[in-house]
């Protein structure tokens, strides 16, 4: 069986232990640890993408996810369910990122450059390069709505913005991207 | 509404504007070529998504939450110590209250309060079996507990000694409080706790 076939049967496999996200939402507030994983299996590959664009390679990005897994099982009991589970799992992990990459800095007073992985398109790298220049609110907006695939609300949840913010960000990224790789086939 | 070659930026922050800006591309180049690069960009982006296989990393996390798990446990056990606690020095105090209460006239709410002397041989001998019981169930529960070393074996000793040392101090108490309805009900709590500890001991036991 296909890795990505797998995962897809350990999600589906979660998902009819908790028949509901209200269910599971319920089991992790009573931090059952068997909840906790099918949230791994729902949001896990997603979350570790985030923390990757964030730190630059998969070892503090797997780290990132880690610290974040045991900070919403601490802080569970908080969580209202107003949004998503999965926009404020984002939440934490996009500040899990953050400190893991300040303590990386400390440690080495370098900036890591991020790992390449497998083979890139040359619009794939040429929007890599481009979004290192983008202001960083624009960035994850565009990261979290275009790579990840989370829509605007969790976006607005993830970052603790209202909808209509996050909607005029990833507008503006995408104009100054567009400008920016214009520039580049000029 | 009539799409203009202007309207073309509102769109592109609109959803609700796209199928006429989509439309109006057909027969516009210009526009066509916008929306393509806009497209583009949205294309690209999906394969930034970075996806690997992490097997080490869901039983890290496990065993992160896992010990933090225990902590809650530990917390039980605590709130149960301060709860015992609680539950003796209420009880310390009403045995300073009702002896001087016996020199009063008696009430229709002080006899409901007080048992009748037979009552009370009935209540005794319940639960003289009760303890019988429950210390036939120790015996069998106290072997394996005393056998395993693990943190829950422990806890459940403490908890256990706890217990004794609560029903010990209730007896004494009740020594020259026999007739107290609320002391001997708070016994038989103390004896139920026991017993329901003990048996989930040895149901963890079994399971593990």
């Amino acid at each position: 069986m296909e890795a990505g076939s797998l995962a897809l049967t350990q999600v589906k496999d979660a998902t009819l232990q908790h028949d509901s996200e209200a269910a599971l939402l319920d089991a992790c507030r009573r931090q059952d640890v068997g909840a906790f994983e099918t949230l791994y299996r729902q949001h896990g590959s997603k979350m570790k993408s985030v923390a990757y664009h964030v730190v630059g390679n998969r070892q503090d990005a797997e780290d990132a996810v880690q610290d974040a897994f045991v900070k919403a099982f601490k802080s569970i009991g908080g969580f209202r369910g107003d949004s998503s589970i999965g926009g404020w799992l984002c939440r934490i992990v996009i500040n899990a990122s953050y400190d893991v990459l300040r303590k990386r800095q400390r440690e080495t007073a370098l900036i890591a450059e991020p790992e390449r992985s497998g083979p890139c398109s040359s619009m794939r790298m040429a929007i890599n390069q481009a979004m290192k220049r983008l202001n960083p609110k624009h960035r994850m907006v565009f990261m979290l709505y275009e790579v990840e695939g989370l829509k605007h609300t969790e976006v607005a949840a993830a970052m603790d913005i209202p909808e209509g913010t996050s909607k005029a960000w990833l507008f503006e990224a995408k104009r100054e991207l567009k400008r920016m790789l214009s520039e580049v086939q000029k | 509404m009539i799409f203009q070659c202007s309207d073309l930026e509102r769109a592109l922050q609109s959803e609700e504007l796209m199928p006429d800006a989509i439309a109006h591309a057909e027969t516009c180049t210009a526009c066509r070529k916008q929306l393509d690069e806009w497209s583009d960009i949205s294309v690209a982006a999906r394969e930034l998504h970075e996806e690997w296989e992490s097997p080490s990393l869901w039983p890290r996390i496990q065993s992160d939450l896992s010990e933090l798990a225990p902590e809650r446990r530990s917390f039980r056990w605590w709130q149960w110590g301060v709860a015992l606690a609680a539950v003796l020095l209420l009880a310390a105090a009403l045995t300073q209250v009702w002896p001087g209460r016996k020199t009063q006239p008696a009430t229709d709410q002080a006899s409901e309060d007080f048992l009748t002397r037979e009552a009370l041989r009935d209540v005794e001998k319940s639960e003289l079996e009760y303890e019988k019981s429950i210390e036939r169930l120790s015996t069998v529960a106290g072997a394996s507990l005393e056998k395993s070393s693990t943190p829950l074996a422990a806890a459940y000793r403490e908890k256990l000694v706890l217990l004794d040392s609560a029903i010990a101090d209730l007896k004494s108490h009740m020594d020259g409080n026999a007739y107290n309805v609320y002391l001997r009900t708070q016994l038989a709590s103390l004896y139920q706790e026991k017993q329901s500890t003990l048996k989930e001991w040895l149901e963890n036991a079994k399971s593990n």
